[in-house]
């Protein structure tokens, strides 16, 4: 087998703490103040992709990239922590209130400005926005072939294969590189930094870039290139339960309740 | 490939009409989520005076287009080639988006399967519009021009609904369980064809060389669902499940932990990482209630919970309530059962009836797996 040396780029975005975000049961909304930044679980998982094939093929250079806030520095700190070599910082103000389309353009071109790369990797979605649209959009503005939800991937003789995990079973793709890669959360474990390699992140630094670099229109990002809208925010109207009460003993009445009301038939259909 | 190009809105957005839906299929047949569509989509484009056509790939379509048309859709069209056996994005891609072109629909929907998001993430960059993911609710404004597609954000506590005004066309994909497969009625009248898709090499160097198929259990049609959490205690314990689901004829669900343990396999996962059901009956035997299981199981038409916590937080939304150790509480509602069945099932045939019960639901469960 031939190893090979590639060039990987890992797409990440940082999001708030799953976990630690409050949902206010009252207004339903979310309150974002409270949680701390993350990596998004699944570009976690899509880093250490990453790293596991440059673990296999020597001289293999790893960039990530994030679209985001000045504060998204350290989600690229952390990734350069765990061997990746290198962070790119997109910013700028004209990107705020991006949705997929515009999101997947901003890094596309960031990635064109990169110039050579053989994999990017994406998760197969964050957890604040939940589409999974952004990686395979970058895709198909790069012309490239993708394999999205995967849970293994590996370069062989000059080929890239991938598993994708479907609804009705399990499909392994061969790809020709240049190509993308949508990883799956909780597909690998990532791995840990040591306290040497974070200190020399830090050292290195990352890249800061800004709509200037990549050569877009301010009105093409963030809001204004935006085709889509969000009109209007409401919290879920719940079914009113009743919540009524039976214990261990009277459940020949509970069964009686259940069939009058027609919540449970026998036979027929 | 679009470049490195914005989204731009067509210079005459009324020029687009009818609804368009994509109905995903494996081995020349269609798939549940897509047969969901027809209803929503039927509804949305007959409320303005328009038609909903339905998009149909395969090695052979004859009989997808038929299915497609007595379930609904105004029109068909279905593309057959070799090359069009599996799902691959850029073949799939380019045809569909090739339509696009052609047909100019106002809206188009796209079932939010791992394949269907695959495709609809390409053909909205593609069309240069817009896509809202994951919908549980579409409809269209009254002036029937303008899709509201709305999608649960927030772990489901919200529901955003997302617009795109200028941009053509409307793209959504709509979450599988939610919207209901209409009746298939032999005698509809629909208007078809059949068209042979060539289609260019330098767009077919994905190769799938191995799949797998796997049988899962689709809870998502299931009427009747009896889940075990970690209340259950031991792996064992889902036998006692197994009793009560097969004494209702139901399907067996359960909450993320007990597949991370190894007791019960991934496809019986309720949840947001799991399936989203929505069944006429949902027994929670031993859950907690967390939001990301109530987010799979909360529309549920009735509840009960079996938890030794007064305060378990599945009890808010339960219908029914049985404050009790599971292990008391399932052997007595058994036994309830049995009592109340109608005789030839509830005296000593029964285990052989549950038995022919358990492999027809097996079957049943195969050819319902999307
Ligand atoms: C990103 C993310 C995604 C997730 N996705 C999912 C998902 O899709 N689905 C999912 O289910 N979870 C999911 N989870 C996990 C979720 O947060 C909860 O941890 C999980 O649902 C709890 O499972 P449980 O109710 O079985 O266990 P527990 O929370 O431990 O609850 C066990 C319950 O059993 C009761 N009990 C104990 N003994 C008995 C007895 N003898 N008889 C009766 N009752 C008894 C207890 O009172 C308790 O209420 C996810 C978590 C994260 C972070
Ligand atoms: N702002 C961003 N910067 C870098 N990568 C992103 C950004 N937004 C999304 N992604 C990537 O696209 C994937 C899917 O995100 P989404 O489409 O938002 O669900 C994420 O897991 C990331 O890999």
């Amino acid at each position: 087998m031939i190893k090979m040396a590639l060039e990987i780029i890992v797409m990440i975005k940082q999001v708030p703490d799953s976990s630690e975000v409050v949902i206010d049961p009252v207004t339903f909304t979310l309150n974002r103040g409270a949680a701390r930044n993350v990596i998004n679980p699944a570009d976690e998982n899509a880093v250490e992709q990453a790293l596991k094939i440059k673990d296999a093929n020597n001289d293999t250079h790893i960039t990530v990239i994030t679209m985001g806030p000045p504060f998204a520095e350290s989600a690229l700190l952390d990734c350069m922590a765990k061997g990746v070599d290198r962070g790119i910082l997109v910013t700028d103000r004209a990107f705020a209130g991006a949705d997929t389309y515009p999101t997947g353009l901003t890094l596309a071109a960031t990635i064109t400005k990169i110039g050579k790369f053989d994999i990017i990797f994406a998760g197969e979605e964050s957890t604040d926005s939940s589409t999974g649209h952004v990686g395979p959009g970058v895709a198909e503005f790069l012309g490239i072939e993708q394999a999205s939800y995967t849970s293994n991937s590996w370069v062989e003789d000059g080929k890239v294969f991938a598993e994708r995990q479907l609804e009705d079973g399990v499909e392994t793709v061969k790809m020709e590189p240049p190509c993308l890669i949508t990883v799956l959360t909780n597909s690998n474990i990532p791995r840990n930094a040591t306290l040497r390699m974070k200190i020399d992140a830090m050292k290195r630094g990352i890249e800061t870039w800004t709509l200037a670099d990549i050569n877009l229109k301010p009105e093409w990002v963030g809001l204004k290139g935006s085709p889509t809208i969000v009109k209007s925010m409401k919290s879920i109207q719940e079914k009113k339960r009743a919540g009524k009460k039976f214990t261990p003993d009277q459940m020949d009445e509970f069964v009686d309740e259940l069939i009058s009301k027609g919540i449970l038939k026998f036979g027929g259909d | 490939m679009v470049g490195l190009i914005n989204a731009e809105p067509p210079a005459n957005p009324d020029e687009y009409k009818n609804v368009m839906i994509f109905l995903e299929s494996r081995d020349g047949k269609l798939k549940k989520p897509g047969l969901e569509m027809i209803s929503v989509g039927s509804s949305i484009a007959h409320k303005v005076n328009e038609i909903l056509i339905g998009i149909v790939f395969g090695d052979k379509v004859g009989d997808m287009v038929k299915e497609a048309g007595e379930y609904g859709c105004d029109r068909v069209i279905g593309y057959e080639s070799p090359d069009l056996k599996d799902f691959r994005t850029i073949p799939y891609a380019t045809l569909l988006s090739d339509l696009i072109t052609e047909l100019k629909p106002n809206i188009l929907l796209i079932p939010a399967t791992r394949n269907g998001r695959d495709l609809a993430s390409r053909i909205a960059v593609r069309s240069r519009t817009g896509v809202t993911a994951d919908c549980t609710e579409l409809d269209i404004d009254p002036n029937g021009r303008i899709l509201q597609a709305r999608r649960p954000t927030y772990g489901e506590s919200t529901l955003a609904e997302i617009l795109c005004k200028r941009h053509r066309p409307q793209m959504a994909t709509a979450r599988p369980g939610i919207f209901a497969v209409p009746e298939r009625k032999s005698d509809a009248k629909y208007e078809s064809e059949i068209r042979k898709a060539k289609i260019k090499k330098e767009y077919l160097k994905k190769e799938i060389v191995d799949f797998k198929p796997k049988t899962t259990v689709d809870l998502t049609s299931a009427k009747y669902i009896v889940s075990g959490g970690l209340g259950l205690g031991k792996a064992s314990g889902f036998n006692l499940i197994k009793q009560l689901a097969d004494e209702i004829d139901a399907y067996v669900g359960a909450s993320r932990p007990t597949v991370d343990m190894g007791w019960i396999t991934r496809d019986h996962q309720v949840g947001q990482t799991g399936q989203s059901v929505r069944p006429q009956l949902y027994i929670a035997c031993g859950i907690s209630g967390k939001a990301q299981h109530l987010m799979g199981m909360k529309l549920s038409e009735n509840i009960i919970s079996i938890n030794t916590d007064p305060n378990a937080e599945i009890n808010s939304i339960a219908d029914y309530i049985i404050t009790a150790d599971l292990y008391e509480v399932i052997p007595k509602l058994v036994a309830a059962i049995e009592k109340k069945k109608p005789q030839e099932s509830a005296t000593s045939t029964n285990a052989k009836t549950t038995k022919t019960k358990k492999v027809k639901a097996e079957e049943s469960k195969s050819e319902d797996a999307n």
